[in-house]
């Protein structure tokens, strides 16, 4: 043929993969360089040697119970699921007690509370926080704690009972937070895990607190 | 067929193949950034797979792969080693498709609910999705990745192959 054209030759084909998977590799060599150069230099990035999860809890690996168990209502003898119980079994065997929207209630109402001796902690991030959060509760993003320590561990340390909650449901960060305070050195005794979380207590219309603590920015601030 | 009809047709397959590749980089520049931006959740969603037990590994994974995914997002919409990154799109889509596959198979059997009405958050930057929603866009993005990879979505490009063929490894015939 004398078409003037170029073709591809066999060896031609082999050397274009070579080309390819060459520069595939590049990519990913270049990428990943970057990716743990931009995680080192962004303000949110992670700190590769921290356990971020200090306790394995698995808790809610999957949010729901294994099928043989809930729908036996036929009489057989399968245990009966309850999230609550289990949780505070779990909560039970690291120390930390687990209390519900009207034992939270009331130790929000608790006049110590204004004296701090009854302290409330939010384990959610900072964004969640100041978009609402129990009205006084210190700031407490477990896995940022050096940005949190100075202002909450006085606090913990003085107070008597310390209420730690997230957003509830299948969210184990109070439970991170509150291991994590244990580990500091606040006694186990007075850290209490209010499973319901902000969810529960947004849901039945209680007061939230939006912006900073005691911004005075009070939503629902008869309840 | 006239010219002009044959110019037109080739005018609208490079116009789509440009938006396409703008499509699949944008797609991949929005989930590394939705990571990045959240990255002790995504590590959070990153743990219920129970991939590694080492911390070091599981945080690596975690900080690194959101930006990794910005990385090759940005050299699509650049039109930078197009090919190149097609591969390495497709190397990590096919194991982060069988992970999700596999966690939505064991919710599915703990739920016993049918296999398209589970739905939960993959870590994927999408928030909470149905699998089968979900399994569908990582093929579609397999299928945008494979055709870049044949060599289409050339225009605008900076520098399409990175590595360019030397004149000895093609056969010149004249």
């Amino acid at each position: 043929m004398n078409d003037g054209s170029i073709q591809s030759t066999g060896s031609g084909h082999k050397s274009a993969v070579k080309r390819l998977l060459l520069e595939a590799a590049f990519v990913a060599v270049i990428g990943a360089l970057f990716a743990f150069a931009a995680n080192r230099v962004s303000p949110r990035g992670l700190a590769l040697s921290r356990n971020y999860f200090p306790e394995e809890t698995g808790r809610f690996m999957l949010p729901i119970p294994p099928a043989s168990q809930p729908h036996n209502a036929a009489g057989t003898n399968a245990p009966t699921f309850d999230p609550a119980q289990l949780l505070a079994a779990e909560l039970k065997a690291k120390g930390l007690q687990l209390i519900d929207r009207s034992q939270a209630l009331q130790l929000f109402h608790d006049p110590r509370f204004k004296q701090n001796i009854v302290v409330f902690v939010d384990a959610r991030d900072e964004q969640h926080y100041r978009n609402g959060h129990i009205p006084g509760a210190f700031e407490f993003d477990p896995y940022r704690p050096e940005k949190y320590f100075d202002a909450v561990l006085p606090v913990c340390q003085a107070a008597e009972h310390i209420v730690v909650y997230c957003n509830g449901g299948d969210c184990d960060d109070s439970e991170t937070a509150a291991v994590l305070l244990r580990d500091v050195g606040i006694p186990s005794r007075k850290l209490l895990i209010y499973g319901g979380g902000i969810t529960e207590w947004i849901t039945n219309g209680l007061p939230v607190e939006l912006g900073g603590r005691n911004s005075e920015n009070i939503r629902n601030p008869g309840k | 067929m006239n010219i002009g009809q044959l110019n037109w047709n080739r005018i609208a397959l490079n116009l789509s193949a440009l938006l396409l590749r703008w499509l699949l980089g944008a797609a991949f520049l929005y989930a590394g950034l939705s990571k990045a931006l959240h990255p002790v959740d995504f590590l959070k969603l990153l743990r219920q797979y129970d991939l590694v037990h080492s911390s070091l590994l599981l945080n690596s994974i975690a900080a690194a792969l959101p930006w990794f995914e910005i990385f090759c997002g940005a050299l699509l919409l650049a039109g930078v080693a197009v090919r190149g990154t097609a591969v390495t799109l497709m190397v990590m889509l096919v194991p982060f498709t069988m992970l999700v596959f596999h966690r939505a198979l064991a919710i599915q059997s703990a739920l016993d609910i049918p296999f398209c009405a589970v739905k939960f958050d993959c870590g994927c930057g999408t928030g909470v999705v149905f699998i089968c929603h979900k399994l569908l866009e990582n093929f579609l993005l397999l299928l945008l990745s494979a055709w870049l990879l044949a060599g289409y979505g050339r225009q605008f490009s900076l520098r399409f192959d990175l590595i360019k063929s030397k004149p000895a490894d093609i056969g010149l015939k004249r």
